[in-house]
């Protein structure tokens, strides 16, 4: 009963979508087939030969996996240890740094890159002037590039891990943390047998959420690295999908490319919850 | 709580409802042409745009006058989402407009999408279509079949700063050879100053290169299919592209700032006064005009090859056409002809500085204004248009020429390696374009 | 205070020169963290020619509202305003309603298939938007909502809902079941309890989840760019902002000030909501 408004409407916009999706990825389809110019026509598995047999494709897989992978790993990094910062300061600089780090997660992703971009301009930028490196570019070199969107994704990103992970601390009851204190454990100790098993419900959909979100970054790369940096040496999946479809109105195969990403996202979570169920964890 | 029959029948209804093929939208013509009623109408909503509707509202007030019972309902579409509201108006035909304007680049890829409708008869029959520039022409030409009425050319030409050139005691290049070593000269001098400013992912920057030096873009295969190959990997082709990228390294325009450039922060750089000389359009006259370089620069056409010659320039600019959905076929065309007439046309040079696609209008034209001359002069010389294949929309979007530039440019790849490569993708979206 | 004194025991209360150290970075980091956006609205106040200046300032000596003027004098901007405050409040508002119900559902009742719904609240948010945009909009055709601000709406609840289902759920979990129990000895009705008792418990827990869909829908402009196709009236802000981000004539300030028009009624969002989201998102832990 109480699920009912939920499955109608996720049935009717999401999963009726993501059938279609589905299906159109199987199908010949591009803006002449949708505004009827042209009759649909089945290709099987076509579209996804022509992806997997692409090597550009393959590159851009794992530059995806291994940015998406560094983007996690840093915003999770920072917002943990920001959140424990958090929790051994008073309220004012906590208040202060709670504030900042608002401010930078109600910047819309657009806004954000392009200010990112100003900060880091080899001409006009602060960035270069206060590091004293003249008009080093950011954006030409592959690594730097990628760097300059990690800072931006990992700026707009950490305020949510460190926000929740600090209110999973506070949420631990004082005496469990007295009582381990108490029996000589070290801070190390402390973190890493009381409180991450108690948080890790927390950082499970913390976890979740930023591979999720970092696996399908779109606008940061399309805004900062100009659609894909120079000759497309920055390009991630969700952009190249763009590009090579959404762009160029081939809807089938971006279609493929959309239910390549959403499996590999599926088998990532799957495995991670296996793991979690594995030590106990329910979901 | 009993999911699973629930779901089920979500699904099933799904499945009713989709049929077995992804769904699409019947854009037939319509076959209705109502003598009066509303036509909506897109254009353009430019930087400074009162001027250009202040020309557009004189001409729907005398259309409507003409036209008892008929109103004319103008919409000004932000540029930089028209593709999504086109492809969103071919595939929901009571959204969609009857008369729009469109980037000639577009033509090809509207015509596949079935948006457009086949107006050859009346174009034809307009009196005053046969001084319409051939370019011009071209650009709403698919097929041999007329999609269109040319609305306004953009064509671009050299930018040079005056002073720098009167205190480095140096003539505007007269050749593509010259050209390079002047600005090479006016680095080496200034060094703060790029000599030609250039962007590896300006690829209407770096086309005239080519075709100066008798490249291009893809050939024509001939017959009525209209299909193309790919010619940016001949040799001709190739020289024009060494051309080009020869121009970023340390002593004009270092690659890790120049190769991500656009053509517009070309012109934004030029107008700050960072460049000698920049390739800009017609049209960048009031971004120059507003920069710190104002009354210190002067236009000539872009040098050829061969000494005092003109390099071939991309013919620019949009057309004025009429959707296949409209359902007022007489007025629709008589409307887009009323846009786009010589009388309208000089008044919106007189406007906005869009260079009119009459070759008679646009004489008297520069004549009037000295600042365009250098640039009808440049169109004079010969322009030149892309394919008109639907494919060249995905070679554009896909950005397969600023990457084949960038390759060279950065050292990843040598120039026939990088021309041959965006040769198999310009073919491969030629043919799967049909 | 209480807050610091439950954290006591955590840190066997710092000795002073650290706490200083710690707050000193923490003080430090906030100004790194802020300095981008101080480097917006500084744009978006500093007069025409500055900000492609190559002596970039931290200040500016002449402020002009020339930006905002710009950005505030776009037409109807007043109308778009209050399109992308009815679009983002009726997402928050459907969304926070339909995943409470939602949540309590999968975490008060067990039943078959209810970890493979779950896993599907996940999926549904792993597809790439953009590439739904085009079965979305055959959708919304059909539903007769193409130019409406309906067709904004509804798919950013579906894209919030998910998410919102997830964060829910740990609040609903936190609420002990005794307490249920106890509604029911003492006579309440089911709707009463759901109501009267385990909203107002998880209400912090709502709000926290409305932070997002509320970002989510002011910020978009794919829907709004793919579905709004000719009735000018129902446009958005982002779509109206979007004219300063045009290649054509890069006009920083214009977009710096634009930019800080979108962030503010956020952050008014954010700062108001502030202190519910941080003991709304702890309660997500109390399992």
């Amino acid at each position: 009963m109480y699920l009912a408004p939920a499955l109608v409407v996720l049935g009717g916009l999401l999963v009726y979508p993501i059938y279609q999706l589905g299906l159109i990825s199987f199908f010949q389809y591009t803006q002449a087939q949708v505004s009827g110019g042209e009759p649909t026509t089945f290709k099987g598995f076509g579209n996804y030969s022509e992806l997997f047999s692409d090597s550009q494709f393959w590159q851009v897989l794992l530059s995806t996996v291994l940015f998406a992978g560094a983007c996690v790993v840093s915003t999770l990094a920072v917002g943990c240890a920001l959140a424990v910062l958090l929790t051994r300061v008073r309220a004012l600089p906590r208040l202060v740094l709670m504030l900042a780090a608002l401010g930078a997660w109600a910047t819309p992703a657009v806004t954000g890159s392009t200010v990112w971009l100003l900060l880091f301009d080899p001409d006009f930028g602060p960035v270069n002037r206060i590091l004293g490196l003249g008009d080093h570019s950011w954006t030409y070199g592959r690594l730097s590039a990628f760097f300059l969107v990690l800072l931006e994704v990992v700026w707009c990103s950490f305020p949510f891990v460190m926000v929740t992970v600090y209110a999973g601390i506070r949420a631990v009851p004082s005496e469990v943390l007295e009582a381990a204190a108490l029996d000589g454990a070290s801070q190390w100790r402390i973190w890493r047998s009381v409180l991450t098993p108690m948080l890790r419900p927390i950082l499970t959909v913390v976890t979740i959420q930023s591979v999720i979100w970092d696996f399908k970054v779109f606008t940061q790369i399309y805004v900062m690295t100009n659609g894909g940096g120079i000759a497309g040496q920055n390009l991630v999946l969700n952009v190249y999908a763009y590009q090579q479809a959404f762009a160029s109105s081939k809807y089938s195969l971006g279609s493929a490319i959309g239910v390549v990403m959403l499996l590999m996202l599926l088998a990532v979570t799957l495995v991670y919850l296996r793991l979690l169920r594995r030590q106990g964890e329910e979901l | 709580m009993k999911l699973a029959p629930r779901f089920a029948v979500l699904l099933a209804a799904a499945a009713v409802a989709a049929g077995c093929a992804p769904q699409t939208s019947d854009n037939s013509s319509s076959d209705k042409d109502d003598k009066s009623g509303t036509l909506r109408v897109w254009l353009f909503q430019e930087v400074g745009n009162d001027p250009k509707a202040k020309v557009v509202d004189s001409v729907v007030t005398a259309f409507e006058k003409a036209h008892k019972g008929t109103k004319v309902d103008v919409e000004y579409i932000p540029i930089d989402t028209r593709a999504q509201r086109v492809k969103a108006a071919f595939n929901d035909p009571k959204s969609a407009p009857d008369v729009m304007e469109y980037g000639n680049t577009d033509t090809a890829g509207y015509v596949k999408d079935g948006g457009l409708l086949d107006v050859t008869k009346e174009f034809g029959a307009w009196s005053e279509a046969k001084d319409t520039d051939p370019t011009a022409k071209q650009s709403v030409t698919v097929d041999g079949k007329t999609y269109g009425s040319p609305f306004y050319v953009g064509v671009r030409a050299l930018y040079y700063r005056t002073d720098v050139f009167k205190d480095l005691g140096l003539q505007p290049p007269k050749s593509m050879a010259e050209l390079a070593a002047t600005a090479r000269k006016i680095h080496k001098a200034k060094s703060d100053l790029y000599g030609l400013v250039v962007g590896g992912a300006y690829t209407y920057g770096a086309m005239p290169f080519v075709w100066a030096n008798g490249g291009e873009l893809a050939t024509a295969k001939g017959g009525s299919g209209g299909s193309y190959t790919s010619a940016i990997d001949s040799a001709a082709a190739q020289k024009g592209i060494k051309a080009y990228t020869s121009l970023f390294t340390s002593d004009n325009c270092p690659a890790a700032k120049c190769a991500v450039m656009g053509g517009n922060d070309t012109i934004t750089a030029f107008a700050a006064g960072k460049a000698g000389m920049a390739i800009g359009g017609d049209f960048s006259h009031t971004a120059v005009e507003a920069g710190k370089v104002k009354g210190k620069y002067a236009v000539v056409p872009l040098p050829g090859v061969a000494s005092g010659s003109v390099a071939p320039a991309f013919a620019g600019g949009n057309n004025i056409g009429v959707l296949k959905s409209t359902s007022h076929r007489t007025l629709a065309v008589d409307l887009m002809e009323q846009l786009t007439s010589k009388a309208t046309q000089a008044s919106m040079f007189d406007a906005m500085g869009f260079l009119p696609t009459f070759t008679d209008v646009r004489g008297a034209a520069a004549a009037k204004v000295p600042f365009e001359k250098p640039f009808v002069q440049t169109l004079a010389a010969g322009t030149k248009f892309v394919p008109a294949s639907p494919g060249w929309s995905e070679i554009d979007s896909s950005l397969v020429l600023p990457t084949m530039l960038q390759e060279v440019i950065s050292g990843k790849k040598s120039v026939a390696a990088a021309s041959g490569d965006a040769a198999k993708k310009m073919n491969s979206a030629f043919s799967s374009a049909g | 205070m209480s807050l610091l004194r439950g954290l006591g025991g955590f840190v066997r209360r710092p000795r002073r020169p650290w706490r200083l150290a710690a707050e000193a970075s923490a003080l430090l980091i906030a100004v790194v963290v802020a300095f981008p956006l101080y480097w917006m609205v500084l744009s978006a106040f500093k007069p025409a020619g500055e900000i492609e200046s190559s002596e970039p300032r931290p200040w500016t000596l002449a402020p002009s509202l020339d930006s905002f003027r710009r950005v505030f004098g776009q037409q109807e901007f007043g109308r778009y305003f209050v399109n992308s405050l009815v679009v983002a409040g009726s997402v928050v508002i459907v969304s926070a309603l339909i995943a409470f119900l939602a949540a309590t559902a999968v975490t008060r009742f067990r039943f078959r298939f209810r970890t493979t719904l779950l896993i599907m609240f996940l999926v549904a948010q792993m597809v790439p938007v953009e590439a739904l945009t085009i079965p979305l909009f055959f959708t919304m055709r059909g539903l007769g909502l193409l130019n409406t601000l309906g067709s904004l709406i509804l798919p950013q609840i579906a894209f919030s809902l998910p998410f919102a289902i997830w964060m829910l759920r740990g609040f609903v979990k936190a609420v002990p079941d005794a307490l249920e129990e106890a509604a029911y000895i003492d006579g309440a009705s089911r709707s009463r309890f759901l109501w009267q008792i385990l909203f107002p418990l998880v209400f912090p827990g709502l709000v926290a989840t409305s932070v997002f869909s509320f970002i989510s829908a002011w910020n978009d402009f794919l829907f709004a760019k793919s579905f709004i196709i000719s009735d000018t009236s129902q446009s958005t802000l982002p779509m109206a902002l979007l004219v300063f981000y045009k290649p054509d004539d890069p006009d920083w300030g214009g977009v710096m000030a634009a930019s800080t028009v979108m962030t503010i009624p956020v952050l008014v969002f954010f700062v108001l909501v502030q202190r519910r989201l941080v003991s709304g998102l702890g309660g997500a832990v109390k399992d």
